[in-house]
């Protein structure tokens, strides 16, 4: 026989067709299942969230927390970058947008007209970065220039005496402390502090935020950049920073961060389109309330409140 | 002829042996070439999974990401890699098959038919970018299908199906012509050729044409992170059926780069796991694909 015997072919084209079939009807059925087995009776809820990178690692943890406490809602997290999530939003295609930077009044416009609704924002947390040197050194005050001259490549001043400064100890060269380059804490502070210059080479850097703070504390020639929270009272002092030369040098605090005085800050923004409700709501309420905060403060940035009593 | 004459005439003269020795020379150059392919595929797999050992066992498999990723297993992240590529085969396989049982049997040689076989050899030549893209503006935001994973399979879809179509068009054009001739001079139309004698011929080659497709499908990482899968999204361990369609779902190619980038802390051997994970789902759909094939054509008859 040359070719397969007509019951052969008809056995299998009937098969192909009922397993495609099948397997479309598989897949379209599938999830309603599931939904039957894990919500147990609450109707299931999708929040999406989208944008920033800084914020992707808070935004995860909250996603995870989350589910631990409302089973039947589903968040969504995904980075791209502040640009990526506001775009979303404004396309209306998302629920929330994480942003590290202020929405624009023309991003704002455009979101109005795509889906007839006011972007609305919620500060949920403080990315704000204090100057930390040795209680013993005199120093209190010192210019975003000067921080730029003392870290960047290429900068002037590399001993305590440029700043007209004399230790109690008698040594003159800076020690400074920076941080391993994979962290965000050192891509902001060589953004908005070195204008995107690179660190000068020989400084000690760090694993982690708490450790900036501990080794400044031991060390009387030092000079280390970290979160606002790290402070460690009467083992460091934080430095007033003034934005430029001859301007007033801002305390770095919850209160100079809030209204954006403080040079070397920003917040970390959610927004949503018009006035959030149901459940995207309670979750950003529980987001505001202590065990959001928490989850904020663990990750690294400072969270509304719990700074709110530091310095 | 003296005995001397002939032996001499079959020995070894310096041109002989210098043409052995540059056939050796050149066999043993090949050889290596080859050897040299399959190097850095052992090296490649060794490193992982030594890299991997650590956390290679069916609880990664089965548990969630935990403690901001940077723990646990990898489960959402390969429910939403199979729910994937079984959506974007359920609908381009059948569309692809069909498209070329009509470009391969029924379609004579007009403008027409050239105009589609030129979109289909374009189409598989645009890379996944653009797809991403396309599927972006398309599924997301004209179709109104949101980011889904109904948007991420329908890219995905449109990314596989030309290569569909030209294996399935290889597999049929592979059924000799004389069958076909059989099959009409006894009366029979076209439409019965292809049911009774053409695609049980070319079956083998067509599900191995789909079934390669998967790896793809599974491996890509732009066009699913346009359109619906997510750095994080919170599901129970072990759930098969996590996701609603309209849903957003993780995916085990983003999985792999998100940790690999972005998430500070994730335990070393994690990445490496999932991407022996991701490496491991592809040989065994390749394994499947080649045992079929072996299996189909022995009850082939010529």
């Amino acid at each position: 026989m040359i070719y397969p015997s007509p019951a052969l072919s008809r056995r299998f084209f009937p098969l192909l067709c009922v397993a495609t079939g099948a397997l479309a009807f598989l897949a379209g059925c599938k999830p309603k299942t599931g939904d039957v087995g894990t919500t147990g009776g609450k109707s299931r809820t999708t929040i999406q969230n989208k944008g920033s990178d800084t914020m992707v690692n808070v935004a995860q943890v909250w996603a995870e927390e989350y589910k631990k406490l409302q089973p039947h809602v589903d968040v969504e997290v995904s980075g791209g970058g502040s640009g990526v999530g506001i775009a979303a939003l404004t396309k209306g295609t998302i629920d929330l947008a994480n942003s590290s930077r202020d929405m624009k009044a023309e991003e704002k416009a455009q979101a109005k007209k795509n889906t007839g609704k006011e972007p609305k924002e919620f500060v949920v947390g403080f990315d704000a970065l204090a100057v930390y040197v040795h209680k013993d050194n005199p120093l209190t005050e010192i210019t975003n220039e000067q921080l730029a001259d003392i870290f960047a490549e290429g900068g002037k001043i590399t001993k305590w005496s440029d700043l007209g400064v004399k230790l109690p100890g008698g040594q003159d060269p800076i020690v400074r402390i920076s941080r391993q380059s994979s962290s965000g804490t050192y891509e902001f502070f060589r953004e908005h502090v070195l204008n995107k210059k690179d660190f000068k080479l020989g400084s000690r850097d760090m694993n982690g935020s708490k450790e900036v703070v501990e080794l400044v504390a031991s060390t009387v020639s030092a000079i280390g950049y970290s979160g606002l929270g790290y402070n460690e009272p009467g083992k460091v002092r934080m430095l007033r920073v003034s934005p430029k030369a001859g301007q007033p040098a801002i305390e770095p605090s919850v209160a100079t961060t809030l209204n954006r005085q403080y040079p070397i800050a920003r917040s970390l923004l959610v927004y949503t389109l018009g006035e959030p409700a149901g459940e995207t709501k309670l979750y950003i309420d529980w987001i505001l309330s202590d065990a959001g905060q928490k989850v904020v403060e663990k990750s690294g940035y400072v969270p509304l409140r719990a700074s709110a009593g530091k310095p | 002829m003296s005995p001397a004459t002939a032996q001499s005439r079959f020995a070894e003269t310096p041109a002989v042996r210098r043409k052995l020795r540059q056939e050796a020379i050149a066999k043993w150059i090949f050889c290596g070439m080859a050897a040299a392919m399959v190097v850095p595929l052992v090296l490649i797999v060794g490193y992982l999974v030594v890299r991997a050992a650590p956390s290679l066992n069916l609880e990664f498999l089965l548990e969630v990401p935990k403690r901001g990723m940077t723990e646990g297993g990898i489960w959402p992240a390969f429910v939403g890699t199979l729910y994937l590529v079984f959506l974007s085969l359920a609908v381009s396989a059948p569309i692809g098959i069909l498209a070329a049982v009509y470009l391969n049997e029924y379609a004579g040689d007009n403008w027409f038919n050239r105009v589609i076989n030129l979109a289909v050899i374009n189409l598989a030549g645009v890379p996944s970018i653009v797809h991403a893209l396309f599927g972006l503006g398309a599924f997301v935001y004209a179709a109104r299908f949101g980011y889904s994973i109904i948007s991420a399979s329908l890219t995905l879809a449109i990314m596989t199906l030309p290569v569909i179509i030209a294996s399935t068009r290889e597999s049929l054009a592979s059924v000799p012509r004389t069958f076909r001739e059989a099959c009409w001079n006894v009366g029979a139309t076209r439409w019965q050729t292809i049911r009774s004698v053409v695609l049980p011929n070319s079956i083998s080659g067509i599900l191995t044409g789909v079934i390669l497709q998967v790896s793809r499908a599974a491996g890509e990482t732009a066009p699913v992170m346009f359109t619906g899968v997510v750095f994080f999204k919170a599901v129970e361990r072990g759930d098969l059926f996590p996701y609603y369609l309209d849903e957003q779902c993780m995916a085990l190619s983003m999985h792999l780069y998100t940790i690999s980038t972005q998430v500070p802390g994730v335990k070393e051997s994690i990445p490496f796991a999932t991407a022996v994970v991701l490496l491991g789902l592809v040989v065994i759909v390749n394994a499947t694909a080649i045992s079929l094939r072996v299996y189909l054509r022995s009850r082939k008859k010529w």
